[in-house]
């Protein structure tokens, strides 16, 4: 297979959006990597919400916010949302701390309630 | 100013240090973070601490990997300090060295196009102690410490 057709992570189809539980480490290359596999499946499922759920992810540093907002904001281009939930109250500590804001991307409250954002759009 | 402090830092003995990461690729930044991390933890921080650490040291990394292309982040505990115990970390390289190190502070400020220009400042908030050194042809020097708190 070649790299850039990598799966990075497992992403589910449910209805019309996809869920994305992201249970590794996130270095520079992942996140690129899972960047480009979001874009693959977004234009092949053509989903109109992407969910990221990052309850497993224990560092989110201002590269891997650029990124996952980057993201956001190429998806918006293809006609999809992304929402991302379940930042770990350490990281969004550090994230609130440095300032990040984190744009392009609907933040909900949990699984739960991204799966009832994605619903709603 | 704090020319000699450069040197001094960049020849200091890694034996003198409880972790040295050697930064000279990529995947070096997410090594560097985990031993951090693992550090920080052993040393009795809390889980929001560890992670403004392994968060911090993460930012030291990639700017070496990114600007200087290699260099070292050594990190060591200093259990004996009167505030407490606390946890220095070190990022050091002989990178290209920069010309404005207030510049480089500034929030948004940034030479690189996929950045969001906070990553030094960035340090700065989440580490209780922060200074840099830095000559332009020589390198940089970033010593920054983090306490550990009682509870």
């Amino acid at each position: 297979m070649s790299s850039n057709l990598e799966r990075v992570v497992p992403i589910l189809q449910i209805a019309d959006f996809l869920l994305v539980p992201i249970q590794i480490d996130l270095d520079d290359r992942t996140v690129g990597r899972l960047q480009q596999q979001l874009m693959r499946e977004i234009e092949r499922t053509r989903a109109k919400a992407v969910i990221l759920d990052v309850r497993m992810v224990e560092v989110i540093d201002s590269y891997i916010s650029y990124t996952l907002s980057e993201t956001a904001a190429m998806a918006r281009l293809m006609g999809c949302r992304t929402i991302l939930c379940g930042i770990q109250p350490p990281v969004a500590l550090t994230l609130a701390q440095m300032g990040v804001v984190l744009e392009e991307l609907t933040v909900a409250r949990d699984l739960e309630h991204a799966l009832v954002l994605a619903s709603s759009l | 100013m704090g020319l000699d402090k450069i040197d001094t830092i960049l020849e200091s003995p890694a034996h003198e240090f409880d972790v040295v990461v050697r930064i000279a690729r990529e995947e070096d930044i997410a090594v560097a973070r985990q031993m951090a991390k693992q550090l920080a933890q052993e040393t009795g921080f809390s889980l929001a601490d560890v992670t403004k650490i392994a968060t911090a040291v993460s930012e030291l990394a990639r700017n070496i990997y990114r600007y200087a292309n290699q260099g070292r982040i050594m990190i060591r505990k200093k259990l004996e300090e009167k505030d407490g115990p606390c946890i220095e970390v070190i990022a050091a390289d002989r990178g290209p060295g920069i010309p404005d190190v207030d510049l480089v502070l500034t929030r948004g400020y940034t030479t690189y196009e996929r950045s969001l220009g906070i990553g030094l400042s960035g340090v700065k908030r989440l580490m209780d102690s922060f200074a840099i050194y830095s000559e332009v042809g020589k390198g940089t020097v970033v010593i920054t410490e983090k306490r550990r708190r009682k509870f």
